[in-house]
């Protein structure tokens, strides 16, 4: 079986664990930490992130305390295709959408996209994360790489776009 | 022959990116179910979707940003906006409500 996104995570060392954080800024900055050290993005790929999130609103932030940060496809600073994972003990705030509802998030994904049909792939798995709400609660108490390994065997993420 | 068959679609996030690669994916799944071939079936940017949504049948996005096609509704453009972009439930139903859907 081919390496799934979450081993991919681990492998690479792309995961980061932090108790709480001053800003969402903040978190969008450390969940980008592991992805500059070994060369995925450069160090200013986060504020490209950030500068998007401030002038389109937290439209990043789905249900279920997930994040998924990201800029451009093939975005000036994103030198290869990775997901860069960062689990926040406490609250996120990224304050409130159109209707008024918070935006809490205490996992992020964060994206560089290079190579396309990789970053389609990391798309399409990251979404079978993402509805699979048990998975996510045992990824938001996990403290080690370990964890999240044991958390994808526990609850193996489905192919919600399969029949 | 279904009704939205050939049929123009353009999913938008602001970057192209993320979310509305999900959108699609989301989209090809509820066309499958109904058995509809779209004639096209675009992902982009919020500033690329903005002029070129007129060109377009139907537009698929995040709920906060569809009023940013409101030029383009009025020229006849379907728009659907959507809490859940995951969704295929939702956007089927806002699909049905629209029309679209039988």
């Amino acid at each position: 079986m081919a390496e799934s996104i979450l081993q991919k995570i681990v492998r690479r060392g792309h995961y980061k664990f932090v108790d709480r954080v001053d800003s969402w800024q903040e978190a969008v900055r450390l969940s980008t930490e592991s992805l500059v050290e070994t060369g995925y993005v450069s160090e200013n790929y986060y504020q490209q992130i950030v500068d998007c999130i401030t002038k389109y609103g937290p439209y990043v932030v789905f249900e279920h305390y997930v994040a998924m940060p990201h800029s451009q496809e093939g975005a000036e600073g994103a030198h290869k295709t990775a997901v860069g994972f960062l689990r926040v003990k406490e609250d996120v705030d990224f304050g409130k959408d159109e209707d008024g509802e918070d935006k809490i998030a205490r996992l992020f994904f964060t994206l560089a996209a290079a190579n396309p049909d990789e970053h389609l792939d990391n798309i399409n798995q990251l979404m079978n994360i993402f509805c699979n709400e048990e998975l996510l609660d045992a990824l938001m108490a996990a403290e080690t790489p370990e964890d999240i390994l044991q958390a994808e065997k526990d609850f193996p993420p489905e192919d919600i776009l399969a029949d | 022959m279904a009704k939205l068959d050939n049929k123009k679609f353009m999913v938008c996030c602001a970057n192209g990116a993320g979310s509305s690669l999900m959108m699609k994916m989301t989209l090809q799944k509820v066309l499958t179910k109904y058995g509809i071939k779209p004639g096209a079936l675009h992902h982009c940017s919020l500033s690329e979707g903005k002029s070129a949504a007129p060109g377009y049948d139907i537009v698929l996005c995040a709920r906060n940003f569809a009023k940013m096609f409101d030029d383009a509704a009025k020229k006849g453009t379907t728009v659907i906006g959507l809490k859940n972009i995951m969704s295929a439930p939702e956007m089927e139903q806002a699909m049905k409500d629209a029309g679209l859907l039988d």
